[in-house]
């Protein structure tokens, strides 16, 4: 446990010093944030500006709600490629919720969006960012896309929704430029996962160690959003209305995209992610992490959405039940023999104070 | 293993900006051997538990393996010995000579109780006070009361802290009156499982330590769990809690009893408190600078506010931040995943200085000796 404590420090400083953009570490850092970080967060602020811009266009009469619910689906998917990457602004205070709010065990969503329309129904994106963290995100937008309760095609419901619909699609608009303004800034946080020490990390290992935990939180956040629909809290019992994404079927999308972006963490781009920096004896351990993500690719396609109709039948619980198998190996893994592998040390007060 | 060479090289970095933080003048550093001690429970990567000590110039001192899990370290007023306190629902106490790290005693509860986590010896160096579960009326708070006989403890008996769950236990500045964090959460033995989230009673109390009750106060949300405290010169008390109500709702999570007022919310901007993820674990004052600390390990984030005006000093980024105790020009804050760092706070700007200490696996409560 203890390590000993490293002789003659200070020269090793020195000599380290003159070369330390060869610590491996901080190169992967540096090379995950550029390379895979920041192109998401850019595809997702992309997303959000057509969103904002889509509102604006359906609730004038210039485009359908096919196109409307299209331009959700393509946020939707942006966001969910974004979870294995929520590290620095998007995961503190409680931004993610601002984006998304699941779990919604008691159709809150339905209920404060029904309490908003009435009690501002002319909403601006500034008043809704101090509304509740319920009504200003993805979850809100989809219930007044695709409810079953709401008829968009009616005259006097499209007028109710509107104002909330095109405030919530300027509210990301803007939350998603100011993290990526964020991110950008000097001493921003691509900065603080290429140069270290820095304010947030006193070294590169502290960087890597944050990247992984961000990876393993999103993977047990994938078996949730799988595992809780599946009923596997509630004693076998199916929740489909417990799911990410239920209203537009996008569940399953969902969890492909944030599966297929964890994946581009652990294998990088030109091999500069996690598993570069598994030194050569550790090759057994790699290629059953390649193997573990390519089993869960393959279980995933094997799906054919929506989640609600699979949960429906005996053998779509039993496709779902060897896909969230799957899933649970990539998870164990990372948590496990990759986290021991790297030398890092997972939630240990976070996950279990007192 | 590669892995080592990394992290080694990783420290070595570290150990870089260190010279340099060194050269700027903290003294704490400068003078080696008149380092403070920090004593903590640790756990190796294999799970193993240790009740540590280290100068916060990273020199150890020792690192005694034990048997539990402890939380909360309290020393002797005269003696150079500490009790190393087990962690909630622990059975063992472990009573450690701080010179050499050597096992003195292990102090282990009565029938149908367990400690808390949390204790404190009085100025006399004779009375040792432990908050502890009865388990048999699963809650009611109790503290055990035990007498030091040489440098080995006895029970002694034992009286209520007129609440539920209890925590930590902290002396008021005149060391008679005992402050008290009743977490309001009904628990087992050898169980962490809340048993009546939808009817919690959490309070602070303050009490004679014959048992004598003096008050009892609560704060607005009945789900808040008052747990821990820190007590200024001056009597001012701070609370941390953790909200065990739903994430979405925005909860009192640092709390302030001044003198002669009410206990009640601390000025805390509801972006801060949306940070901390309803969970804080230790709270620390600095008499001098009269400021506060707070660290949020599911947030990870530490905080630091003037006391007496509530401006924020420090707002940062800290994975699973954990430990934090004053030293001379500032705090010290250890961490369960990443490196231990001193903050210079008589700065205007405070920038983190990452110390040799090892890094990760530090239980939620620094004690500076």
């Amino acid at each position: 446990m203890f390590r000993p404590k490293l002789l003659f420090t200070g020269l090793a400083a020195l000599a380290l010093g003159a070369c330390a953009p060869s610590d491996p570490q901080a190169v992967t850092s540096a090379a995950i944030a550029k390379q895979v970080i920041l192109p998401t967060y850019s595809r997702w602020v992309n997303a959000d500006r057509q969103l904002a811009v889509s509102a604006l266009a359906y609730c004038q009469g210039k485009s359908d709600l096919d196109t409307a619910r299209a331009d959700f689906l393509h946020a939707q998917k942006a966001w969910a490629e974004l979870q294995p990457l929520l590290i620095g602004p998007l995961a503190e205070g409680n931004r993610s919720w601002q984006v998304q709010f699941w779990p919604d065990k008691k159709n809150l969503v339905g209920r404060q969006v029904e309490q908003l329309v009435t009690a501002q129904p002319q909403i601006t994106a500034e008043a809704l960012a101090k509304s509740s963290v319920v009504v200003q995100g993805l979850s809100a937008y989809e219930y007044i896309l695709f409810d079953a309760n709401i008829d968009m095609a009616a005259a006097d419901q499209k007028a109710l929704y509107c104002p909330l619909l095109t405030a919530i699609g300027e509210r990301q608009k803007n939350l998603a430029e100011e993290i990526l303004n964020s991110w950008n800034s000097t001493d921003g946080m691509l900065a603080q996962l290429s140069k270290f020490p820095n304010q947030r990390y006193a070294d590169s290992h502290e960087a890597i160690a944050e990247l992984l935990r961000v990876q393993v939180t999103a993977l047990d956040t994938l078996k949730k959003k799988l595992g809780t629909p599946l009923g596997r809290q509630s004693k076998g019992v199916p929740q489909p209305f417990q799911a990410d994404a239920w209203r537009s079927k996008a569940s399953l999308s969902s969890l492909q995209a944030s599966l297929a972006s964890a994946e581009t963490v652990w294998s990088g781009v030109d091999n500069k992610g996690l598993r570069g920096l598994l030194p050569a004896e550790q090759k057994p351990l790699a290629d059953k992490i390649d193997a573990a993500y390519a089993e869960s690719r393959k279980q995933l396609a094997a799906l054919k959405p929506p989640l609600v109709e699979l949960l429906a039948t005996e053998q779509g619980r039993q496709q779902l039940n060897a896909f969230y198998d799957s899933l649970n190996v990539v998870h164990r893994l990372h948590e496990g023999e990759l986290a021991k592998a790297l030398g890092i040390q997972l939630g240990f007060n976070a996950n279990d104070g007192d | 293993m590669v892995t080592d060479m990394l992290r080694r090289q990783a420290l070595a970095l570290g150990s870089l900006v260190l010279s340099a933080c060194t050269l700027g003048g903290w003294t704490l550093l400068r003078k080696k051997g008149e380092s403070p001690l920090l004593l903590s429970a640790r756990d190796d990567s294999d799970g193993r538990h240790y009740a540590v000590g280290y100068r916060v110039d990273g020199t150890r001192v020792f690192a005694t393996q034990v048997a539990q899990r402890c939380h909360d370290i309290i020393d002797h007023p005269t003696l150079s010995i500490a009790l190393f306190v087990a962690r909630r629902p622990g059975t063992e106490s472990y009573l450690i000579d701080l010179r050499d790290g050597r096992l003195l005693q292990t102090i282990t509860s009565r029938p149908n109780r367990h400690f808390y986590g949390h204790a404190v010896i009085h100025k006399s160096g004779e009375w040792l006070y432990a908050t502890e579960n009865d388990t048999t009326d699963p809650g009611r708070g109790l503290l055990g009361v035990y007498r030091f006989n040489g440098e080995r403890l006895e029970h002694s008996g034992e009286i209520p802290t007129h609440g539920i769950g209890p925590h930590q236990v902290s002396w008021m500045p005149d060391g008679e009156t005992l402050a008290v964090a009743n977490g309001g959460i009904r628990t087992e033995a050898e169980s962490r499982v809340e048993m009546n989230l939808d009817a919690m009673e959490p309070s602070l109390v303050l009490m004679q330590r014959d048992g004598t009750l003096l008050s009892k106060e609560t704060l607005s949300q009945q789900m808040n769990s008052v747990r821990h405290m820190a007590i200024a010169r001056d009597g001012t008390i701070v609370a941390g809690q953790q909200f065990m109500g739903p994430s979405h709702e925005s909860a009192e999570l640092l709390a302030i009893k001044r003198p002669g007022q009410p206990f009640q919310a601390f000025p805390v901007a509801e972006q801060q408190l949306q940070a901390m993820a309803h969970y804080t674990a230790s709270v620390a004052i600095h008499n001098e600078l009269r400021l506060v600390a707070l660290t949020a390990p599911r947030g990870n984030r530490f905080f630091i506010w003037d006391l007496d005006s509530g401006a924020v000093k420090l707002d940062a980024p800290l994975p699973d931040c954990a430990g934090v105790g004053a030293v001379a020009d500032g705090f010290v804050v250890t961490s369960g995943q990443g490196r231990c760092r001193f903050y210079d706070c008589r700065q205007n700007t405070l920038a983190p200085q990452p110390l040799e200490l090892p890094a990760g696996l530090w239980d939620n409560h620094l004690h500076l000796v």
